[in-house]
């Protein structure tokens, strides 16, 4: 490569080093001690790691971000797509409808949660003035979203369905961009709509929705526990809507238990990696196959 | 394969971004070529007739039944697009059946009409390859398969060959009229190469800003221009076009003033009898010269054998002529 | 090899935590005091700050009590922590194993302001770790019982009277639920379209510091050993029966809202609004009680079961090892503690002051809501506190979730009670004690 190449490389290189590779080795060298950030680190070898194996606390939060990325991941996917090919045509207030798909993502978290709290707030929110009544009819209970485990995963995943606006701009890109022409082509072979979407849009999708998935899952799997603070604080108990990041800031910022955290944080990482990993073979497998 | 189309037919048709009020009839075994420079609404003709572009007034009859406003899934077209729309995650196979897969026809019939229209076009050795692995020419073979295996009423081609080299050009010209020949079928073949257009078409439609100059036979269009337009459109060098009561007139014309003659460079004797000119400029192509006289305030073009090119003063008469209304540019 | 490892990574850490620089004492850069609380509570501390005449005093405010050991930490971690935090007894712990407090025995001794024989020892004695006086507690608040007078007259039933049982209290509340046409009910378990009381008996958090008195007044004992604990002791007869009583008051009595209920709205709120007749609280939400101008309210002595029993809560200033400004700290804190500073504090409302003799004045007693005021001190003597192990606060949390499950869910009690045993011993066996 050309040595201008690496002159323009160079502010990423050092933010990569210095921004992520860097802390990610003292996180790791961090999960293998004990430290309180006021005296300095002891060694523990791997007592960390022993000690997460056997914390019912970690076993949940573990099983909380799994299932949370299991369902809500393919559930965003979907509804972005799906909002994507509703909304990406000149139509009319198709410009504004987008604007309002792509909003919440723009609000900052903290004020995302507190909104949410006041909706799902069980007398006065909005939400359960709504359900209440039809509940009632069918003889059972609103959903208790802050108080029972079951109804609190739930409000949460009902909580990021919303903020699927960075995915959403990026399909209706990619469904702008695919040709107008295969389309009409379509049209005059008499396909319909879910013959084009099966047979036409999701095939030309494909690599775009491939490493959305991914990058989803990264993201959920990493799930920024800032709504799920706010609105449930990690409960209903016993922590049913602590993630593993919350667990990692409570176990650091709260207990003093950086060392530990970090060990949390780590098995995050592989985590993430598994998953990752798991996708990219089998959508390599998948474009093989259409070869 | 078969047994001829059903026939077009426009009537005043008026669609919204270039067609001004358009009227023809194709038969239904005819290959009508429509001819005219970018912007004449040739291709939103097309489009129109496919239902892809909205007619505002007129109507449209394919066979006996009004398609005006019918969807263009429901008018039973096919058409040939200028960048050939190939699905290209599907397998040139599955490209050809694309229309009878989503009719969900049965497999054995849907393998057996591929072939055949593979065939038919000869691409039938590339049908387990992507468009991705074919060559221009190739690809435009699969397009022409597509559309042929739906048996369509009317088959519409939006310049297919503009994107195919020369050579690869006239190959397929000719297969394409050979194809037509046999197989029949109601063809409307969209083109700006007026060379293409008089080799193909049974008859041709030429175009300018939404409105059809004039139709005719290829003969027709080259023998009897009806407008100055299509004269000059037609024949490359373009027709000298001089004032009547110009310097040159063919023997026993007597124009009038406000008359145009056309005069083709073929047309155009050099030595002999006649005006006096000054050779400007000659082209020489291979056993062709086009020579460029002037005559008095005009330059006309002539085209002579190129061995024997004149240089310098030369005597120009005219052979053969055509009469037009300056003002209307009618012919006369 | 170990040690090599260590020493990297040792190094790596406080190479990018810690600045460099010596200790020098900066005495004329502002004294940073770490603080969190309601606006009330804070709009305190402004008041005492501003009345401080020896020094630029700079009030950090945390968002919350977790809030505020987050900034501490990593404060610091960065080198350039907070000269001052205020921290209640249960949470200091953490801090003091750590070593991060600077002990104060020979600034109280030398100081001409202030004396440690000038504050209630109950106060004293949970900050002391080692053997040595780490924080200066400000307060000697306790959980007392408040109470609306408004709806006491309104339903005709007595108000708390001094030296009531739990049994009292019980009946009370049971007097006092109430629908919306003003007749006693009991809602239990909540039915679909029924509507819930308008008005609850009782309101309390479903935690274990509100427990503990009841435990201890029972006769009984809370952890195995008050200085060194290593488990709960709720098997016990007197614990396991205060426990028992303290969860029916939900499913058993429905003297206290759901827990929709109280999510809905909280428990202060429900209070100055008219919805509970009762509230276990401590001093702190006096200032906040005080400002609803039409609430008539007072408090009560904690019930009793055989004996009296009461739980301390107390915070205390404490001083930052790590603190360049220590000298300046200081100060402050003695003016703080001084009878100015109690009575300042005193006047919010929000304290019921560790100064001896301010308690004992009208800076205090000073005709404000409540009018039983002197309940707090009387309460003094027989006040304990919870044990100050470093890891209570994880404690603390786990036993809030064990408890809310407990009460609002109905767990069978000896569920509850191998539940808490299991999920704490682990916690317990970690921490370390004074």
């Amino acid at each position: 490569m050309r040595r201008s190449a690496w002159w323009m490389l160079a502010p990423y290189l050092i933010g990569l080093l210095g921004l992520v590779l860097i802390p990610f080795g003292i996180t790791v060298a961090m999960a293998l001690t004990e430290y309180d950030l006021i005296n300095p680190p002891e060694w523990l070898g791997w007592a960390n790691f022993r000690e997460l194996w056997h914390d019912d606390g970690f076993r949940t939060a573990l099983m909380n971000s799994l299932v949370f990325a299991a369902i809500a991941v393919p559930l965003r996917l979907g509804i972005a797509l799906m909002l994507a090919l509703l909304l990406h045509r000149r139509a009319f207030m198709a410009g504004s409808a987008r604007t309002a798909a792509a909003l919440p993502t723009a609000v900052p978290e903290i004020a995302y949660g507190l909104l949410w709290l006041w909706l799902f707030n069980p007398s006065f929110g909005p939400i359960n003035q709504v359900l209440g009544p039809l509940f009632n009819r069918l003889g059972v209970l609103a959903p208790r979203w802050l108080t029972m485990p079951a109804d609190a995963r739930a409000a949460i995943i009902l909580m990021s369905l919303f903020t699927i606006g960075e995915m959403f701009v990026i399909l209706v890109a990619a469904r702008q961009a695919l040709p107008r022409d295969a389309y009409e082509l379509a049209e005059i072979e008499d396909a319909t709509g879910w013959d084009i979407f099966r047979r036409v849009t999701l095939p030309m999708l494909a690599p775009v929705l491939g490493v959305l998935l991914i990058r989803d899952t990264i993201m959920s799997l990493q799930l920024s526990f800032t709504p799920a603070l706010v609105v449930t604080k990690g409960g209903p108990p016993p922590h049913s809507t602590t993630y593993l990041s919350l667990f990692v800031y409570r176990n650091a910022f709260e207990y003093l238990r950086y060392g530990y955290a970090a060990a949390a944080t780590v098995i995050m990482l592989a985590l993430t990696m598994l998953a990752v990993l798991i996708q990219a073979v089998i959508l390599a497998r998948a474009r093989q196959m259409r070869r | 394969m078969t047994e001829g189309g059903s026939g077009l037919r426009l009537e005043d048709v008026h669609a919204r971004h270039g067609v001004h009020g358009v009227g023809l009839q194709v038969g239904s075994d005819e290959l009508l070529a429509v001819l005219g420079p970018s912007g004449a609404g040739k291709t939103t003709l097309l489009r129109t007739v496919a239902g892809l572009e909205r007619v505002t007034r007129g109507r449209i009859y394919i066979g006996d039944r009004d398609v005006t406003n019918l969807r263009p899934g429901l008018r039973n077209v096919s058409m040939v697009f200028q960048s050939y729309a190939l699905f290209a995650h599907l397998s040139v196979a599955e490209n050809i059946a694309f229309g009878l897969i989503v009719k969900d026809v049965a497999k054995a019939e849907v393998k057996r009409r591929t072939l055949r229209a593979a065939d038919a076009i000869g691409c039938a050795h590339l049908l387990d390859r992507r468009p991705a692995q074919l060559s221009g020419g190739e690809r435009q073979r699969v397009a022409l398969a597509r559309a042929l295996v739906r048996e369509p009423d009317v088959f519409l081609l939006d310049e297919p060959m503009s994107n195919l080299d020369l050579e690869l050009r006239v190959e397929t010209r000719a297969e394409i009229k050979a194809l037509h020949a046999r197989v029949g079928g109601t063809m409307v073949h969209v083109t700006h190469d007026q060379t293409e257009a008089l080799v193909l078409g049974d008859r041709i439609a030429v175009m300018r800003d939404g409105l059809v100059e004039q139709i005719g036979t290829p003969e027709d269009i080259w023998r009897t221009p009806q407008t100055t337009f299509v004269a000059r459109f037609v024949g490359s060098p373009a027709m000298n076009l001089l004032p009547g009561d110009g310097p040159l007139r063919p023997a026993g014309i007597y124009p009038e003033p406000a008359w145009l003659i056309g005069i083709r460079p073929e047309a155009v004797v050099l030595g002999g009898e006649g005006v006096d000119g000054l050779v400007e400029r000659v082209d020489v192509v291979g056993e062709d010269a086009y020579v460029y006289v002037r005559v008095g305030e005009h330059l006309v073009c002539a085209r002579v054998p190129s061995r024997g090119k004149p240089s310098g003063r030369v005597t120009v008469s005219v052979a053969d002529a055509h009469l037009f209304d300056a003002a209307t540019g009618r012919r006369v | 090899m170990k040690r090599l490892l260590t020493a990297a990574v040792a190094a790596l850490l406080l190479a990018s935590c810690s600045t460099t620089g010596t200790e020098s004492p900066k005495d004329n850069a502002p004294v940073q005091l770490l603080v969190f609380g309601s606006p009330d509570e804070l709009a305190a501390y402004r008041t005492l700050v501003s009345a401080y005449k020896g020094g630029q005093v700079q009030l950090v405010e945390a968002a919350d009590r977790k809030d505020l050991i987050t900034k501490l930490s990593t404060s610091i971690a960065g080198g350039a922590p907070q000269d001052l935090f205020l921290m209640n007894y249960r949470f200091y712990g953490q801090f003091a194993a750590k070593n991060a407090i600077e002990p104060i025995d020979d600034q109280l001794k030398k100081s001409t302001v202030i004396k440690a024989a000038d504050f209630y020892p109950e106060a004293m004695k949970p900050f002391q770790w080692a053997g040595k006086q780490l924080c200066m507690p400000q307060n000697v608040s306790s959980l007392q019982v408040y109470y609306n007078k408004g709806l006491f007259t309104k339903f005709g039933v007595a108000a708390p009277k001094p030296g009531w049982t739990w049994t009292d209290m019980l009946t009370t509340a049971q007097d006092m639920t109430r629908d919306a046409a003003g007749h006693v009910v009991k809602a239990t378990e909540p039915e679909a379209g029924a509507t819930p009381p308008a008005v609850h008996g009782l309101g309390t958090e479903s935690v274990m510091i509100r427990l503990a008195p009841f435990v201890w007044s029972n006769g009984g004992q809370l952890v195995d050993n008050d200085a060194k604990p290593t488990r709960f002791t709720f098997d016990t007869p007197a614990a396991r029966e205060a426990l028992k009583n303290f969860i029916d008051l939900r499913l058993g009595y429905g003297v206290i809202p759901t827990d929709d209920e109280v999510k809905a709205q909280d428990l202060v709120a429900r209070f100055t609004s008219g919805k509970l007749a009762m509230l276990l609280e401590s001093r702190r939400i006096t200032p906040t009680l005080r400002a609803a101008k039409e609430l008539s309210w007072d408090v009560a002595a904690l019930p009793t079961y055989k004996q009296p029993g009461g739980i301390l809560h107390s915070d205390a200033y404490c001083i930052t090892k790590a603190s360049k400004n220590k000298e300046s700290a200081w100060k402050f804190m003695e003016f703080a503690m001084s009878p100015e500073g109690q009575r300042i504090i005193a006047a919010t409302g929000r304290t019921v002051p560790s100064h001896i003799a301010t308690a004992k004045s009208n800076a205090f007693l000073d005709g404000n809501a409540p009018a039983h005021a002197q309940i707090f001190l009387d309460a003094v003597p027989s006040l304990k506190a919870v044990p100050t192990i470093s890891t209570w606060p994880e404690i603390e949390d786990i036993t809030e979730g064990i408890l809310e499950n407990a009460l609002y869910r109905g767990d069978k009690l000896d569920d509850v009670i191998a539940e808490i045993d299991k999920q704490t011993k682990p916690i317990f066996a970690r921490g370390e004690a004074s």
